[in-house]
């Protein structure tokens, strides 16, 4: 039997839906601010991903993917149920967490990947491919606030692919940049989706994406598992719902 | 508690990193860079010696400007990590919605950032009281349990700000005139006991007792310039207060974070 990577059994995830208001309004309806209302954006979805295999997630806006892969990077708590990552590291792929402007591309790079959960040898290691690969070259000792938006976007990428873990959760593929670099950005995160040692979750709109690259789909509806199977099985019928 | 132990083991390499990263980052732009952290309290003090002791008359207080000094920074952290903390999880918008930090770790990156500037402002401090010729005495030991208390303190008060300012827009407002008014019964600029002890003594002892910020600026007076020790009973009474106080703010932050991240 396959080596199982991510283990979602049960998962519930609930917001307090409690809305900013003024201290005047609380004041005078306190009610309404000390009232909690729920809202449950993920009803009791389970599903298992084998190591190396790539899970796309489907689903109309608000239907809860989105919480559900911040849920198993960690960033939200599951109410009830639970996500077994079986030891493996894991990271949501977002370019440019914790960037301080003020400071060096080379320190934006140590402060980005702590953040992201590696220890500062870890990123010494992996230092020099990041520059290289983002191209800023001299520029990466000036401070990041002196950045075109392109360099910025070259930066944050390469930290986010350079440093790699073993499940990638991926919300939209990634390519950014200029034409170049965009190509370059594309066919990076492709290899790294390809690696066979590497569990991959995405949430994509784009039917033609998760057609090329996942090997299973899981289609979540109002927050419920309405499906989960291969390609061929799901994308056909849930493009027909949607269409 | 066993959750609490290990996410601060998990994220302290980053926070430390991250003190150390905004405090080069508060400098790298400024002209005079860290000569701030030095500048900035003295042109405080000579503002409030000058208010206090020209205009109120009260330097006859034995080494009042380094008495003023010592207020001036121990005040100067407390404001700056409280008020700071109202708008914490929002301005932290970037991290809070793209990875999972405990969010009571930014009141801790607080803490050090406005901590090593008290501590630099308190190197000044020793030069005054060597320049002042103040007597050495065993009782000054007292000042470094005197400022964690002042950390553990402020944490508690800002874990509560925290959280509620996630979600009362105009909270900012309130904190800051609440800040402005505890200032002036904190005596920064003037010495409470002096000053009511004798006509007013109920309200001395409210003042002095009854605010943990007094008592410890007090403290730390007291034990650096005068020779006393500090109030031990009334500082242990605020110690359990505060560490309850940061309980209950830990599990608060805990139960509600989830819906940090949508309400931002």
């Amino acid at each position: 039997m396959a080596e199982s990577a991510i283990s979602v059994k049960d998962v519930k995830i609930q917001y307090r839906v409690m809305n900013k208001m003024s201290l005047l309004k609380a004041i005078l309806n306190p009610k309404k601010f000390s009232k909690t209302e729920y809202f449950e954006a993920v009803k009791g979805i389970s599903f298992e991903v084998e190591k190396g295999k790539i899970l796309g997630i489907v689903g109309k806006n608000g239907s809860g993917k989105s919480t559900l892969l911040r849920a198993i990077a960690g960033i939200f708590c599951p109410d009830s149920g639970s996500i077994d990552l079986h030891g493996h590291s894991i990271s949501l792929l977002s370019i440019g967490v914790g960037f301080q402007n003020a400071l060096s591309g080379r320190e934006n790079i140590f402060l980005s990947g702590m953040l992201l959960g590696f220890t500062k040898e870890q990123i010494e290691e992996k230092l020099d491919e990041i520059i290289e690969f983002s191209e800023l070259g001299q520029f990466i000792d000036r401070p990041v606030k002196t950045y075109s938006s392109g360099m910025h976007s070259k930066l944050a990428f390469s930290i986010t692919a350079i440093l790699e873990t073993e499940i990638m959760l991926i919300d939209e593929v990634l390519s950014v940049g200029d034409a170049k670099f965009k190509k370059k950005s594309y066919a990076k995160m492709k290899s790294l989706i390809d690696n066979k040692d590497r569990t991959v979750i995405i949430v994509s709109h784009s039917s033609e994406t998760l057609k090329n690259l996942c090997d299973n789909i899981l289609w979540i509806h109002d927050g419920e598992m309405k499906m989960l199977g291969t390609v061929d099985e799901v994308l056909p019928k849930y493009n027909e719902f949607m269409s | 508690m066993n959750r609490f132990v290990n996410d601060i083991k998990k994220f302290f390499n980053y926070s430390s990193y991250n003190v150390k990263a905004e405090l080069k980052s508060e400098v790298a732009g400024s002209f005079l860079s860290w000569l701030w952290w030095i500048l900035d309290p003295l042109l405080y003090m000579c503002v409030y010696a000058f208010v206090a002791g020209v205009i109120f008359g009260a330097s006859s207080k034995p080494y009042f400007l380094v008495f003023v000094f010592i207020g001036l920074n121990c005040w100067q952290f407390f404001n700056r990590v409280v008020r700071n903390s109202v708008k914490l999880v929002s301005n932290k918008k970037s991290i809070v919605t793209k990875v999972y930090i405990p969010k009571y770790m930014f009141i801790f990156e607080k803490i050090g950032t406005n901590g090593f500037k008290m501590l630099v402002s308190f190197v000044i401090t020793a030069v005054f009281m060597i320049y002042y010729q103040v007597p050495l005495s065993l009782n000054m030991l007292w000042v470094a349990p005197l400022l964690l208390m002042l950390g553990i303190v402020a944490f508690a008060f800002s874990s509560i700000i925290m959280h509620f300012g996630v979600f009362v827009e105009d909270l900012l407002n309130i904190v800051t005139v609440g800040l402005q008014l505890v200032f002036y019964l904190s005596g920064i600029f003037y010495d409470i006991t002096d000053r009511l002890a004798a006509k007013h003594p109920t309200m001395c002892n409210i003042l002095v007792y009854g605010n943990p910020v007094a008592l410890i600026i007090t403290d730390i007076r007291n034990t650096l310039l005068y020779n006393q020790e500090p109030h031990f009973l009334a500082l242990g009474i605020w110690l359990v207060i505060a560490l309850v106080i940061s309980t209950i703010g830990i599990k608060i932050i805990y139960r509600y974070e989830n819906s940090y991240v949508k309400i931002i």
